[in-house]
């Protein structure tokens, strides 16, 4: 058998993957050229807000986005983008709603507001694995995972089933902030999940009525730790009143005012972002990705 | 530095071969890689010592999986499914 030979030994991807056991993938038809997790240690710094903002900065430029929301405890992606209830189907999938051109899909569309999730580990990590390989994504330029705060079972499931591209880091200057991310960015290493850099969320506080920018929760945390961990700077995002009302009321600040000056910095960290995946910055070969060898007990030897 | 596998094939009968992305080929006898199982249920958890327990040397993988970007998972022929070979302890292991 010319598997065997050690001349020309065949790749695994020319193995044919087993329905029943192999991992987790995409559905078919599903094409997404970057996946690319939005993650911190902490909640509460921004990153739906920022996940929010950012699908809708790339869908500007034209690109095809997708936007999902694993944050089985606390889904907040269906309000901050007034998400309608998906109602078709493609055969077995689901088809995601478009919200001005970028799909959207968020487990508070599949259950009642006011009602808590209330989950154990696995069956947290397998919703997140469904929302990403049960949905009928199409054809995308860039898939945007909003992750829930933490190092614990989605992430890990998420890293083990989901080809991630890379990872963006989000995170407040405050040193409380700062200890979890450096939690979130030690998770991404061991899982060898790039990290493609780092964004400063609530970096200062626009008042609105004078032009101080006000550094509620200390200066330059962010951009500090990134420089300290040799990771890119991405952007810092102002606090505003705007930027929290948009995502409350369901329209993205770049959509809803695009010239506000917190969307001026989600289009810099769009931009900054793109710039970071032309460069390959942090970004390993990646070899054979996944794969799926089944052992011959009983190998014929060469002659 | 980060490993990933380029090829991976059966190399004999109870010989595993990876080739890896720096071209560095390893050979891994795959019933030491069973004794070397870095699980749960064979090493304890909190003192990382390894626990007793006879490995049939007739043990072979049955199939073997990729686990995200890091890792490989391995199913025994002896039911032993848990371990998750990760790509940093396979570069170990290959000495």
């Amino acid at each position: 058998m010319k598997w065997f030979q050690k001349k020309d030994p065949p790749t695994v991807a020319e193995v044919p993957p087993q329905a029943s056991q192999a991992p987790a993938t995409p559905a078919t038809g599903t094409r997404i050229r970057y996946t690319l997790a939005i993650a911190s240690g902490k909640g509460g710094v921004g990153k739906s807000t920022t996940a929010a903002n950012l699908a809708f900065a790339f869908a500007a430029q034209g690109a095809k986005v997708g936007l999902c929301d694993v944050d089985v405890y606390g889904p907040s992606m269906a309000l901050m983008t007034q998400t309608p209830t998906p109602t078709e189907m493609e055969g077995a999938l689901i088809v995601p709603p478009e919200v001005r051109g970028v799909k959207i899909i968020s487990p508070a569309l599949f259950a009642s507001t006011n009602k808590a999730n209330i989950l154990r580990g696995p069956m947290a990590g397998n919703l997140a694995k469904q929302l990403l390989t049960q949905v009928a994504w199409g054809e995308l330029d860039f898939l945007f995972i909003d992750c829930p705060p933490g190092t614990g079972d989605i992430q890990l499931s998420l890293a083990q089933n989901i080809s991630l591209d890379a990872a963006i880091l989000v995170t407040s200057p405050q040193q409380v902030a700062l200890l979890d991310v450096r939690k979130a960015l030690e998770m991404f290493r061991t899982l060898q999940v790039p990290v493609l850099g780092l964004i400063e969320t609530m970096s200062y506080f626009l008042c609105g009525t004078c032009e101080t920018r006000h550094p509620l929760f200390g200066k330059d945390g962010g951009k500090n730790f990134a420089a300290e961990h040799k990771l890119p700077f991405l952007g810092a995002i102002p606090l505003s009143e705007a930027l929290t009302q948009s995502g409350d009321r369901g329209v993205p600040l770049v959509v809803a005012d695009p010239t506000h000056a917190g969307s001026q910095a989600y289009f810099e960290a769009r931009d900054a972002i793109l710039e970071a995946l032309k460069q390959g910055k942090g970004l390993p070969p990646k070899g054979l990705g996944s794969f799926h060898l089944k052992w011959d007990p009983m190998p014929e030897v060469q002659p | 530095m980060s490993h990933h596998i380029q090829e991976i094939w059966q190399e004999n009968d109870r010989t595993l071969a990876i080739t890896w992305t720096d071209q560095q080929t390893s050979l891994y006898d795959v019933v030491r890689l069973r004794e070397r199982c870095p699980c749960a249920q064979c090493v304890n958890e909190f003192t990382g010592e390894r626990k007793p327990m006879e490995i049939d040397p007739s043990v072979r993988p049955a199939e073997l999986f990729s686990v995200g970007q890091y890792a490989m998972q391995i199913h025994f022929s002896d039911g032993h499914r848990t371990g998750i070979y990760s790509f940093d302890l396979l570069r170990r292991l290959a000495g």
